[in-house]
């Protein structure tokens, strides 16, 4: 039996695996073990790889940094008030509640990197909510999980840093260019949302306050702060983007428990309604006490402990292809599409695909060193592709059939999974479009860079 | 086979001497692969049985680590990005040794989502089989856990004697050896095959009791 055709068989049998329910992380595995025998390959280079995808740099402790971000925004109350503030804005227009969740989803991506940690957060507060304010059960749990794709383009972002981190690229240059591309997404999913409810009637409408958009928006000042400290610290270059993981991870337990403290002293609840609470109320939020913050810890480090495996023996994997030299038959294979515009689509194209049937992680673990210096060499800009890249892997995560904040949302909604997919193909097309206009503009992308 | 025979003698007697360089070149036979396994299996036992007569370990021991050490990652960047913004200094280990605490909880972290069997899969095919179709591909998945925990016990193991053997210390400490860290590692794999070998107890008693042999796996929850 020839090399080809063992490694033929072993691909198969761990997508038989994958099919029959195996977690992705043994999946991925077994492939490299199989492959390490093929090629003769130490295995050593295994446990070598497991340990030192943590301990070579610096950069990937952001990710279970900003996972814990995540939480402590959520537990505190500013979560709570970010998405309070989106709907004294868009609880005028038809569909302003879903629109609400979107912007919240947008402001919560802000603070947070995660996808699964923005559908969870928004759904598993706004669904009951929509669902109470005449939205079909079905549009809400859609909403929540196409909202949460911008969890990883809006600033910061977790796949952002393992994107730089495996290219060697800029973090925090990343990091700013995803900021129009992921408004765009808000934005052409709030365009969406409002065309299906309009046609549909669904929502009431509240009418626009100043005051209570003013009132909102004070409640959630410390949101607005916590993101104008991640963005600052990583645009001047005050923090590195773990740095401002970290500082938003102190902020965020400072607040946390100094806001309990104020609101044991002064007796003030945060079930209060809006109407009821003063501006000097408004300023704090609900806070948690240091007897929490295990507990809250303890959800970040059990999402950090499925992801963070998974890039190490995706890693192992990589390295492998690159011995395999898959890296250069999709190359030429994409290479031989022709020009500027017909490599970049085949290579959206390979990333929508594997979008669908894998997490976007391994997606960009594997495709990202592939792909980018193809496009590179066709004179696409290392961070406009990274970004292009990026926003095509966030789309696979509404795409079935495994779109992982489907799964998040029919997990915190109790919406059945594939009920839910009714209504996320007007989302995947909005996103599509988004996606296209960014792969056709470079500027989106660029504009905002630091010129040097 | 005898030469793997001598060789696992070799190890075992390599440990009982202590020595990091005889273990680091004791460990580069094969013979290291049945020995591992052999450590495994007696590691992965010891935890079980730890898990069940010790019920604090069993619900404690693995986020009572993930949570120390990720608190004491941000910990550790905040007060020193802090000190570094007020009085101009910055502790030189404050960049190298949170890596080596990520390294800890990620692996403790992976234990315990075995434990919860919150590892992401594609489970919509598993959960319409038929009930002892189900509990064949748990026990393939526990078969499949078990074989990678050997080849990292055995390989991360040799990493571990090779960081000790050449005193790699810390970066930005005096004294702090790395392999203090490294050893996670192996242990936390130990101690994942023991959350298999529960899990796969627990399987086969649902399949004998008649109860719902795959449930919906909860993020978040204990």
């Amino acid at each position: 039996m020839t090399d080809g055709t063992i490694i033929t068989l072993i691909s198969l049998g761990v997508t038989l695996l994958f099919m029959l329910g195996t977690p992705v992380f043994l999946v991925i595995g077994y492939w490299v073990i199989g492959m390490s025998f093929v090629l003769e390959l130490s295995l050593d280079n295994i446990g070598a790889a497991l340990s030192d995808v943590f301990t070579d740099g610096f950069a990937l402790l952001a990710m279970p940094l900003f996972i814990l971000t995540g939480d402590l925004i959520n537990r505190s109350g500013i979560a709570r008030r970010l998405s309070d503030f989106a709907y004294a804005c868009l609880g005028w227009l038809r569909g302003g509640l879903g629109m609400a969740a979107l912007g919240a989803c947008g402001l919560f991506a802000a603070i947070s990197g995660s996808n699964s940690a923005t559908t969870a957060t928004i759904g598993s507060m706004l669904h009951p909510e929509m669902v109470k304010g005449g939205y079909d059960e079905r549009f809400s749990a859609a909403t929540a999980a196409a909202g949460g794709t911008v969890g990883i383009i809006i600033p910061p972002s977790i796949i952002f840093i393992v994107y730089g981190f495996l290219l060697n690229l800029p973090i925090s240059e990343l990091f700013v260019a995803g900021i129009i591309p992921g408004t765009m997404m808000v934005l052409s999913m709030m365009v969406t949302c409002w065309i299906i409810c309009t046609i549909n009637g669904w929502g009431y409408l509240i009418p626009l306050s100043p005051l209570r958009v003013f009132k909102t928006g004070l409640g959630a000042w410390l949101g607005f702060f916590a993101i104008g400290l991640v963005l600052w610290g990583i645009y001047t270059g005050k923090f590195s983007p773990t740095e401002a993981a970290g500082v938003t991870v102190g902020f965020c337990v400072l607040v946390g428990f100094v806001c309990l403290a104020i609101n044991k002293l002064t007796g003030h609840e945060e079930d209060e309604k809006l109407e009821n609470r003063s501006m000097a109320e408004m300023l704090v939020v609900k806070g948690f006490g240091p007897l929490e913050l295990p507990a809250i810890t303890m959800r970040s480090s059990q999402i950090t402990g499925i992801l963070a495996p998974l890039i190490a023996v995706s890693v192992v994997m990589q390295q492998i292809l690159s011995v395999m030299g898959a890296q250069q038959i999709i190359g030429d294979f994409v290479t031989s599409m022709g020009g500027y515009y017909a490599i970049l689509f085949t290579a959206m194209g390979i990333v929508f695909i594997c979008g669908m049937v894998l997490e976007s992680l391994p997606v960009t673990i594997i495709l990202a060193p592939i792909l980018a210096p193809i496009a590179h060499s066709v004179g696409v800009e290392p961070v406009q592709f990274a970004v292009i890249f990026l926003v095509g892997a966030s789309i696979g995560f509404i795409t079935p059939p495994y779109g992982l904040n489907l799964y998040v949302a029919s997990g915190v909604t109790g919406v059945p999974y594939f009920r839910l997919l009714r209504y996320t193909w007007p989302y995947l097309i909005a996103l599509i479009s988004v996606w296209i206009i960014v792969a056709l503009v470079p500027s989106l992308s660029t504009v905002l860079l630091p010129k040097y | 086979m005898p030469e793997i025979i001598a060789g696992m003698g070799e190890i075992f007697a390599a440990f009982l001497e202590g020595d990091s360089f005889v273990i680091r070149s004791a460990l580069r036979q094969p013979a290291a692969w049945p020995v591992g396994l052999i450590a495994m299996m007696c590691g992965g036992l010891a935890f079980y049985f730890l898990y069940r007569f010790v019920p604090w370990l069993d619900k404690r021991i693995e986020s009572t680590v993930m949570v120390t050490s990720y608190l004491m990652i941000g910990g550790i960047i905040f007060v020193e990005v802090i000190r570094r913004f007020t009085f101009g200094v910055q502790a030189p280990w404050s960049t190298t040794i949170p890596p080596f605490l990520f390294l800890i909880m990620t692996w403790v972290g992976c234990s315990y989502n075995v434990k919860l069997r919150t590892h992401l899969a594609f489970a919509e095919f598993r959960t319409i089989m038929p009930r002892k179709a189900q509990f064949a591909a748990l026990s393939m998945d526990a078969i499949l856990w078990l074989g990678f925990a050997w080849v990292v016990i055995v390989t991360s193991s040799r990493l571990v004697a090779n960081s000790a053997s050449n005193f790699h210390i810390m970066l930005g400490t005096d004294n702090v050896l790395q392999w203090w860290f490294l050893i996670s590692l192996p242990i936390a794999f130990m101690m994942l095959a023991g959350r298999v070998i529960e899990n796969w107890l627990e399987d086969l008693r649902n399949l004998k009791s008649g109860e719902t042999l795959i449930k919906q796996a909860v993020i978040g929850a204990d």
